[in-house]
């Protein structure tokens, strides 16, 4: 599975770094990843092969057409017709990653109950490039099931700081 | 069998029969005996008296006549013979006579009787050993075999009873002593089980009380855990309850994430 995702990342930085935006289309696939995990009937409809492939390739066109770069949409628009849409967080994950060695840096994954700002994104990028020795590009997913607060997860390394966290610190103790 | 009998029975028949015809014919009477020796002397007697008539004529011829001297001398020796021949006829007939007027010995048979009686006897000596002997040896052997075999049949029954006696009080004795083992091993048993029954008796009380004061404990646990947990989840409720208006506050979440980025950064310095 994981083997299956990285090559289908590999394939798409190929293309992507021959298209000269890996950066570009990293970001927009991770995205689209995030907006496929938020809604459960899309990502039914995508997986669902009694629907042919051209239909279910016409509905990411329709989706992405002029809010993403062509060769996001054309990866996409691949991944789903292969019938590999349920492997979309996976590949975009390892294209994040992938992205980011080839720029030396690492990914942090980055949960927040409300959306960062520019100024707290980029002092959070500092914060974590400080603590972990090497700089850090950051992938914010807003989820309200933090309730509040930052889960930041670089590799393995999980640094949580949120509320829901706190509380359930707090109910094992009593 | 039936025709041996009868074998033997003719055989016997037989016997009898040439005993009377041998006795009949040794059985001579003194009156036939005198009858033989008066028809003997009348022969003789006759035959001297034609002899006398002879030499009557003979002498009467001769004194008629005047014969010789010599003549007259034989005539004369001849006279004598013949009166010596009929003095013996008469000695003769008058021992005959006292032959049959004498009494017969009785002890010693007659010669013929012998005779006859001997044959007979070996005849009949033949006739049984040839015939009836066997017979009776046979039923002989035959009864001594019979009655062998039901001394030995008696014996064996016996013998067999006297074994099957023993073989029962072999059988009894071991069924005693089994009776008496089964008896020691039933009375060993319940001994154990009365023990066993006892201990496990005890061991279960002993255990029930554990249980029960570890089920007691146990519940105690529960209901403090229980206690203790609704009153976090009640505790827990109302913090939510104040967090959750709190976080409804865009400033509290933007310090919530400031309070986050500093906290990292100040780890690592």
């Amino acid at each position: 599975m994981a083997d299956r995702s990285a090559s289908y990342a590999d394939a798409v930085a190929a293309v992507a770094r021959a298209e000269g935006n890996l950066d570009l289309v990293a970001d927009e696939l991770f995205r689209v990843a995030r907006a496929l995990e938020g809604s459960d009937e899309l990502r039914m409809t995508l997986s669902d092969r009694q629907i042919p492939a051209a239909r279910r390739q016409q509905i990411v066109e329709d989706l992405l057409g002029g809010h993403a770069s062509d060769t996001t949409t054309a990866m996409v628009s691949m991944i789903v017709a292969a019938g590999r849409s349920s492997d979309l967080a996976g590949i975009a994950q390892e294209a994040v990653e992938i992205n980011a060695r080839d720029r030396g840096r690492s990914v942090a994954e980055v949960r927040s109950a409300v959306a960062l700002t520019e100024d707290q994104a980029e002092r959070l990028a500092a914060a974590l490039s400080a603590a972990t020795g090497h700089r850090v590009d950051i992938k914010v997913i807003v989820d309200p099931s933090v309730m509040g607060g930052v889960v930041a997860t670089i590799g393995d390394e999980v640094i949580d700081g949120s509320v829901r966290h706190r509380l359930s610190q707090l109910r094992d103790n009593f | 069998m039936s025709k041996r009998l009868w074998a033997a029975a003719a055989v016997v028949v037989a016997a009898v029969a040439l005993s009377a015809s041998a006795a009949s014919a040794v059985g001579e009477t003194v009156g036939s005996c005198i009858f033989d020796e008066v028809t003997v002397v009348e022969e003789l007697v006759t035959v001297d008296f034609d002899e006398i008539k002879t030499l009557k004529a003979t002498i009467e011829s001769e004194d008629a006549s005047d014969a010789s001297k010599e003549e007259r001398e034989a005539a004369k020796r001849e006279r004598e013979a013949a009166k010596e021949a009929k003095e013996e006829i008469v000695n003769k007939y008058e021992t005959g006579l006292e032959g049959c007027v004498e009494a017969p010995n009785p002890i010693i048979p007659e010669p013929t009787e012998i005779i006859w009686g001997g044959a007979a006897f070996v005849v009949l000596l033949a006739l049984m050993k040839w015939k009836l002997f066997p017979v009776v040896k046979n039923l002989m052997e035959q009864r001594t075999q019979r009655i062998q075999d039901a001394i030995d049949d008696a014996d064996r029954q016996r013998a067999e009873a006297a074994e099957v006696k023993a073989d029962y009080e072999a059988e009894l004795a071991d069924a005693k002593a089994e009776a008496a083992r089964i008896v020691d091993e039933a009375r060993e048993q319940a001994a154990t089980v009365r023990a066993d029954l006892q201990a496990r008796a005890e061991a279960d009380i002993a255990e029930m009380r554990e249980r029960a004061a570890a089920d007691v404990e146990a519940s105690k646990r529960q209901a403090i855990a229980d206690l203790q947990s609704e009153v976090s989840d009640i505790a827990l409720g109302a913090a939510e309850a104040v967090i959750g208006r709190s976080l409804e506050d865009p400033e509290m979440q933007r310090q919530l994430v400031d309070d986050y980025i500093a906290r990292v950064g100040a780890d690592q310095g």
